[in-house]
């Protein structure tokens, strides 16, 4: 049988850095795996990663490295944190050297052009692997690389993934709560994305805090409607990786997606912004993929479609903001939100 | 099951329960799993018709609650073994080995027999020439591969559930192909039937009475099932539980009993049996009419889900219905698919032929790492819970592929879709009472809407969604509908579908739903809408 000696962390962007760090700094043996070779030579040579979490002094328990197959097989618990468009080729790649007994995390919050699939869909996909989790809050990168207390959410079908990945994440700055529901967390993740461009906008346009507070509750709302079509549970959007992650994303700007709202609303070019962010802001191609699956599915979304329409379809933000204030009120609560809630 | 293996189930269970049992006693102790016992038992008896019959059985239970009362730790000891021994001797029945040997080679002839020679009148007139069954009967699918799985290891077999007619028709089909009788648990209602219930048992059948909601007889059951198939005893589960009321394809699997597979393989490595795999094969049966249809779509509409039984007095007890059923099936040149889909592992991985797992994508895997807990193959309950969840899901998806569309689904979900579509305003119970405002539909636009929903059912064909019955994958919208119509009106007490000139009658508005319903789940009904 396996000895597995280390962690394995895909993806050496600011998340996958940070929680390399994050599990380094408690002692384990981490395996971060790179895509760039120059990102594995400057963990290597200088314990830091320049291009995505800046100067900050990386744990020396780090160990940098562009071979997958190593990862798979030294450690049992591998946590991939890759953009959605990378996630499939590379989980594909990872599955052919794992084996069954193995671990497969997904820290990637984003939605697969096309088939709409999320992510632990794809590890299903594409893996042998049955043992899979989803890590998902309010986790800013910067913030936890600082050391502010923070938390997360680890959900799993298999309650054995959940204990081992609070096991090895606790620490007295960091810790991880479990769930059962894992589209409910994932897709938490992927939609908080959105109305945080909707939140900047928000911001961009000078509007105050109760204009912020209306984008991020009917944002919830929205969240949960689109969530039940998933199978997640309502619940799960009140919590850490719902509205948690929204009251984060939804007012930091440190948040890429707030900021692509926020200069929107200051008239500059979507392009434009996407060149000078200098990170990846996935609610940006998550929207197109929602918005398709929202037509498919019939759903009326006004938060998520107006973002849509503005991003895609150019459509005038005032415009935009005045039709969604148009809108007929409906009672705040969906009778079936109810009966969701009950059951769950 | 073989006579020297049955002695060594009956008190393998027995000691497993009780070992179990008595170790965990300081979580539950013996004394409420005896209490739940006797209550359960009571109320079911009492809670039914007090018949002379029952008398013994309610005394017995109100001696063993004065025992309990009383009763040391030693004493409760033997009570549960006494019950557990009482449990399972019901559940194996009077299986008789040598019957079992006859009944195994005599089924096919007999079966042969009742279909051919079930109404002579119906014969002579009708077929001038011997009808063969395995014109009538098609088994296709994954054959060989089912059966050198047989060989390599044990296999359930899990099919779709319509009929009480199904464990006839699966078992006949199982030994066309040269495989031995599967046991299978089948309700006690069945049992009733003398002649029918003496065959079951004695092919296998163990028996299943659903109204025993003590946990301890659940467990029993379950453990009976685990050492079956630890012996190597193929076993047929039908995991929607009970007959699909609506017509539709199971979407919710029951998994207790399919968990055993997994428990069964965990404790086949534990001992290193030479032979530990254990296969998975889901089964599609396909009907182009179905026998208790009436009975079971009135059950599903008069209390939705409220029901937990269907009342035995069904169509599959009154002979004459079953001989009325086979005479039509020949008669109308009737189709019946048995499918057999791929086979997976007990984790829903597909296999191969020399017992493989494999992934999505092809690539091998050692499945016995699913089970690792510190390196050791060990049980995990709610991991082992999840793998049958994710099987379940599995076999769903299995089913859903591999139902074979025929005639009558056909023509009934276009006519139901039809009536939804010019009564919006009405919810369906009011739609199935009243049939909609008009009484008919136009013919034209009725082929209209088939030549759509056909185009489409041909594209999810294409890519492995569903499959369709070889007789009118190529035939016209009219020669479809007139093989429905002609089934439509030979069987059921009311004709289904009538049609009248250039217009469609629906005349049994429940029963076209529940025939409908077998097209649920493929996002045909866009296709209505033109």
């Amino acid at each position: 049988m396996q000895n597995y000696d280390s962690i394995g962390v895909v993806g050496a962007n600011s998340w996958g850095t940070t929680l390399a760090h994050l599990l380094g700094k408690h002692g384990h043996r981490v395996l971060l795996w790179a895509k760039e070779p120059e990102i594995v030579e400057d963990i290597h040579q200088n314990h830091r990663n320049a291009k995505f979490t800046y100067d900050f002094p990386l744990s020396e328990k780090i160990v940098p490295t562009q071979d997958l197959e190593q990862v798979a097989r030294r450690c049992e618990v591998v946590i991939v944190s890759l953009s959605s468009q990378l996630f499939r080729p590379i989980v594909y790649q990872l599955g052919n050297f794992l084996h069954a007994d193995q671990i497969l995390i997904s820290a990637c919050q984003g939605l697969e052009s096309g088939t709409h699939c999320l992510m632990h869909q794809i590890i299903q996909e594409e893996t042998c692997i049955k043992k899979i989790g989803v890590l998902s809050g309010p986790n800013l990168f910067q913030e936890i690389l600082k050391g502010s207390p923070s938390a997360g959410v680890i959900a799993s079908r298999y309650h054995e993934v959940i204990h081992k990945n609070i096991h090895i994440f606790s620490s007295p700055d960091f810790k991880l709560y479990g769930s059962e529901d894992v589209p409910g967390v994932e897709l938490s993740g992927i939609i908080k994305n959105v109305i945080a461009i909707a939140a900047g906008i928000a911001d961009g346009l000078g509007f105050g805090s109760n204009t912020k507070a209306l984008v991020v509750t009917r944002g919830i709302s929205e969240m949960a409607r689109i969530g039940v079509k998933f199978g997640a549970k309502p619940i799960t959007f009140t919590g850490l990786a719902g509205i948690g992650d929204l009251i984060v994303t939804c007012s930091s700007k440190l948040s890429p997606n707030y900021r692509v709202g926020y200069y929107l609303a200051q008239s500059q070019s979507l392009s434009q912004i996407l060149r000078e962010l200098g990170t990846i802001a996935e609610g940006v191609s998550t929207v197109k993929v929602l918005h398709e699956f929202i037509v498919k599915m019939k759903l009326s979304l006004p938060i998520l479609g107006g973002v849509y329409t503005v991003l895609y379809e150019n459509r005038p933000i005032p415009e935009v903001v005045a039709e969604l204030m148009n809108r007929m009120s409906q009672f705040e609560f969906d009778p079936t939100m109810y009966t969701e809630l009950r059951e769950a | 099951m073989k006579a020297e293996h049955k002695e060594a189930v009956i008190s393998e269970v027995i000691r497993r329960i009780t070992v179990e049992k008595i170790q965990n006693a300081d979580k539950i102790p013996l004394e409420t799993i005896i209490a739940d016992t006797i209550y359960h038992e009571r109320k079911r008896l009492e809670n039914g018709k007090t018949t002379k019959k029952a008398m013994p059985a309610i005394l017995y239970w109100k001696k063993m609650n004065k025992r309990l009362i009383h009763a040391s730790e030693a004493e409760k000891q033997a009570m549960l073994q006494e019950l557990s021994q009482n449990f399972v001797r019901e559940i194996i029945g009077n299986f008789n080995p040598k019957v079992y040997q006859f009944a195994t080679k005599a089924l096919p002839i007999l079966l042969n027999i009742l279909l051919n020679a079930m109404s002579p009148r119906i014969f002579s007139s009708h077929f001038p020439h011997w009808p063969e069954l395995s014109d009538r009967l098609l088994v296709q699918g994954e054959i060989q591969l089912l059966q050198q799985l047989a060989q390599l290891g044990t296999v359930i077999l899990v099919p779709t559930h319509s009929s009480h007619m199904d464990s006839i028709v699966v078992g006949w089909a199982l030994h066309r192909l040269g495989l031995p009788a599967f046991t299978y648990g089948a309700a006690i209602s069945l049992f009733k039937n003398r002649l029918i219930g003496y065959f079951m048992g004695n092919l296998g059948a163990y028996r299943v009475d659903r109204q025993k909601t003590a946990v301890l007889y659940k467990e029993i059951l379950k453990e009976y099932t685990t050492g079956m198939l630890e012996y190597g005893y193929h076993t047929l589960f039908f995991p929607g539980g009970t007959r699909s009321r609506s017509g539709a394809i199971e979407t919710h699997l029951k998994l207790g009993l399919l968990g055993s597979g997994l428990r069964a393989y965990i404790n086949n490595l534990i001992a290193n049996n030479p032979k530990p795999n254990i296969f998975v094969v889901p089964c599609t049966i396909s009907y182009q009419l179905v026998l208790e249809a009436e009975h079971l779509i009135q059950d599903e509409l008069k209390s939705t889900g409220k029901s937990q039984y269907i009342s035995e007095d069904d169509e599959f007890s009154q002979i004459r219905r079953i001989l009325n059923f086979l005479a039509g099936i020949l008669r109308l040149d009737s189709r019946l698919y048995v499918h057999f889909c791929p086979a997976m592992d007990l984790f829903g991985n597909l296999v191969n032929e020399q017992g493989m797992s494999f992934d999505h994508r092809g690539r091998p895997v050692d499945i016995t790492r699913y089970l690792l807990v510190s390196q050791k193959i060990a049980p995990n309950i709610q991991r082992d819970m999840q793998y049958t969840r994710e099987l379940g899901e599995e076999i769903q998806k299995s089913y859903l592929k591999n139902n074979v569309v025929m005639s009558t689904h056909l023509a009934a979900f276009v006519v139901h879709e039809l009536l939804k579509k010019h009564n919006p305003e009405m919810d369906l119970y009011r739609l199935l009472r009243t049939g909609g405002k008009e009484e008919t539909l136009a013919i034209h636009e009725v082929y209209e809407a088939s030549e759509r929903v056909l185009s489409k059912l041909k594209k999810l064909e294409s890519s492995g969604q569903i499959r369709i019955d070889p007789h009118i994958r190529d035939a016209s919208v009219d020669q479809i509908f007139d093989e429905a119509l002609r089934h439509f009106r030979a069987y059921h007490t009311k004709e289904i579908l009538v049609r009248q000139g250039d217009r469609l009658d629906p005349n049994d508005c429940n029963l076209l739903y529940y025939y409908h319903n077998r097209l649920l789940n493929y996002e045909l009904e866009k296709e209505i809408e033109g």
